[in-house]
């Protein structure tokens, strides 16, 4: 400190100009990003957890593929083996989703408040780095380290390839819908850490979110089905009971009914109307964006493997009771096909967008809360 | 003027914790922030970082509003905070060059401006150490370094002392003086009131969020200040200032005349107008035959000026 170089280097040339909260360039966001994963990657173990993960999804792998074959013992049809296959890579899909949305809150629930208790995050929000920066640059990294998680599973997705012989297209979609899953999650966790100033209440705030896309839904739905369940008129395809109480039987046992389009009144649950709560689980996303194991326009499609069965229960809850029924049972009389108004449409969209939607909801409170100068301070704040 | 604020208040929740501040620092000078402890020293220089917004009164740095046009203010400004982390897995050059990054300084002249810091704050040898490794008050100087990446204009230092060395903290005022003769301005936050004495050359006083005084030192000094004279016997000493009719005030000593502990035996204080008055005391001292031991300044000025303004608001 006893002296001063001569030239100090020149501040940036051109003067600075003002940008908005979410102005955004890849040299600012790349700047935080970096920053994040040295400080992250060399003060943790992670390569134990990576280890760990891995040896976990291979147990988890390699025991399904015994119980599978043990379960096939003797003449299995060629056709089923494929099945077989696609049970192993379902359970090892959900495995690793399942261990993904476990692990990823730890990397970011403590982005903010943690680096605020450090005293590290007001010095970088004086530079300028605009707060979408270091949001994103802090979104980036966590899903960075997410992300290798995902890699190290990546041996155990090929087994499921060949093994269900599933295509390359396939694959790739499921990999990039585990990918964004944990980029959701992870962003909820940054949400969190804006939001309240203990990390250990961001963390469990952040596991709770994430129980909730994943379970707590599931149980609202169920618990649900009773109260969505009225009278509801269907047109039923077959012989008025009218008409079939008339007819004196002790004369006749082989009736001549003409059968015929009749309304009647049923119960039925409208699951119609809480099906999004299954839409936006990330199971069921992964699971329906998968292609089907058979054609489903089959007249008998029996769902095989996890990922078939969510796949086929999620799009019939989307739509709701079935308002055409054949109950007609004498001779033959097919049904006339009914008017085609059952919409049996992928439903992973929708759960793609509703988590986009919270995704994007938690990055816009993590940009508020990290803007300066800060107004209102929230209790138990501070700034440095 | 670099800095200039007027009227700010700023309260959380019921704590009124800067309650009409007026300040001036200017450039080219180094300006003290001299208040004790909670007098809200630290949320002004939050508000003077950008960081919080007041809730009246107008802030200008360097011409520009902090709130309104947050980027050019903060562009120019340089503020190392009572309390700072740093990230411990990075080493002191990294430290340095994200922070170059994050000023939006291509990665070439980020290395070149953290090689001179790290030598300015001499901590060249340990720029390949991680964060973590370094001491305090080498943290301190890594702080002080990291606010000065991007050259700016007007330093905001919140208590930058705290922790230093007695060696680190002379090279610290040597490089704030300097960086004040570069043209700089320059804000010390303190309570610690002698490390001030010899590096400010403007005090704001602030107490209880309020800015009671701003003082040129140069003006204090005019006005005198208390010395502390001592002699070997203590009776000489104040029948001759008595003799020439001197306001004094015998120290060590209580009013019956038996020691105190801890305070120096036969002294006195005795205000003098300057140091010439106080080479003719000491001259009229020795010829009048008191033995004399020392005579020097009681405390500092800012010291003895805090002081009174505590006295005042008594």
């Amino acid at each position: 400190m006893s002296t001063v170089t001569e030239n100090p280097t020149p501040a940036p040339e051109d003067p600075v100009k003002e940008r908005g909260a979410w102005s955004l360039s890849w040299h600012g966001v790349s700047t935080v990003a970096r920053l994040e994963l040295r400080q992250r990657l060399r003060s943790t173990k992670w390569y134990i957890g990576l280890a760990v993960f891995f040896v976990i999804v291979g147990v988890v792998t390699l025991l399904t593929l015994l119980t599978m074959n043990a379960s096939s013992v003797g003449d299995v049809p060629p056709e089923l083996e494929g099945g077989a296959g696609r049970v192993v890579f379902d359970v090892v899909v959900f495995f690793v989703l399942l261990l993904g949305v476990l692990v990823a809150p730890t990397l970011s629930s403590s982005a903010i408040n943690g680096d605020r208790k450090e005293g590290t995050l007001a010095i970088l929000q004086v530079t300028l780095l605009t707060p979408a920066e270091i949001a994103i640059g802090k979104v980036l990294a966590a899903w960075a380290a997410a992300l290798a998680f995902l890699v190290v599973s990546l041996p155990f997705l090929l087994v499921g390839i060949v093994e269900g012989r599933l295509s390359i297209a396939a694959v790739l979609v499921t990999i990039g819908l585990l990918a964004f899953v944990l980029a959701v999650v992870v962003t909820l966790g940054l949400g969190f850490s804006s939001l309240v100033p203990k990390t250990s209440s961001s963390a469990v705030l952040t596991y709770l979110g994430v129980a909730s896309l994943t379970v707590i839904t599931l149980i609202i739905f169920g618990l649900s089905l009773a109260l969505t369940i009225t009278p509801t008129k269907v047109q039923v395809w077959g012989v008025p009971s009218e008409v079939e109480s008339s007819w004196d039987w002790s004369k006749d046992e082989n009736p001549s009914f003409q059968c015929e389009w009749y309304e009647s009144e049923w119960d039925q649950p409208h699951t119609e109307r809480t099906w999004w709560l299954l839409a936006i689980n990330p199971f069921v996303i992964v699971a329906d964006a998968m292609p089907a194991d058979q054609p489903a326009e089959e007249e008998f499609y029996i769902p095989e493997g996890v990922m078939s069965v969510i796949r086929y229960a999620v799009r019939e809850a989307r739509m709701g009771p079935e308002l055409y029924s054949d109950q007609c049972y004498y001779g033959n009389q097919p049904m006339p096909a009914p008017p085609r108004d059952r919409d049996d449409s992928p439903v992973w969209p929708w759960g793609i967008g509703g988590l986009t939607l919270l995704g994007a909801g938690a990055l816009v409170l993590a940009v508020r809360r990290l803007s300066i100068p800060v107004g209102k301070l929230p209790r138990g704040t501070r700034i440095a | 003027m670099t800095i200039s604020v007027q009227g700010v208040r700023r309260h959380f929740g019921a704590v009124r914790a800067v309650d009409g501040v007026d300040l001036e620092a200017r450039a080219g000078r180094v300006t003290a922030l001299i208040g004790p402890n909670g007098a809200g020293k630290t949320t002004l220089l939050l508000m003077l970082a950008g960081l919080l917004v007041p809730d009246a009164g107008q802030i200008r740095i360097a011409g520009f509003d902090p709130v309104t046009q947050s980027r050019q203010a903060r562009a120019r400004t340089g503020w190392m905070p009572d309390a700072f982390g740093t990230w411990d897995s990075l080493t002191a050059r990294e430290v340095l060059e994200t922070f170059g990054a994050a000023y939006g300084m291509p990665p070439a002249l980020a290395t070149a401006r953290a090689t001179e810091l790290l030598a300015t704050v001499h901590l060249s040898e340990f720029a390949k150490q991680p964060a973590a490794v370094l001491s305090r008050g080498q943290k301190q100087r890594l702080g002080l370094a990291r606010a000065l990446v991007h050259d700016p204009q007007v330093l905001l230092l919140d208590e930058p002392a705290a922790g230093l060395d007695p060696r680190s903290r002379v090279d610290l005022r040597i490089l704030l003086r300097a960086l004040a003769a570069e043209g700089k301005t320059v804000l010390v936050s303190s309570h610690v009131l002698t490390e001030l004495d010899e590096l400010a050359d403007d005090a704001v006083f602030i107490s209880g969020g309020r800015s009671v005084s701003a003082e040129q030192l140069g003006a204090l000094d005019a006005v005198g200040r208390q010395w502390r004279v001592t002699a070997l016997d203590a009776g000489a000493l104040t029948r001759w200032l008595s003799s020439t009719g001197a306001q004094f005030e015998l120290e060590g000593a209580a009013d019956d005349g038996s020691p105190v502990e801890g305070t120096p035996r036969g002294s006195v204080l005795i205000h003098i107008p300057d140091d010439a008055a106080a080479a003719a005391l000491v001259r009229d001292a020795v010829s009048a035959g008191v033995p004399l031991v020392s005579i020097a300044p009681a405390g500092g000025v800012l010291e003895q000026t805090y002081l009174s303004l505590e006295e005042e608001r008594r």
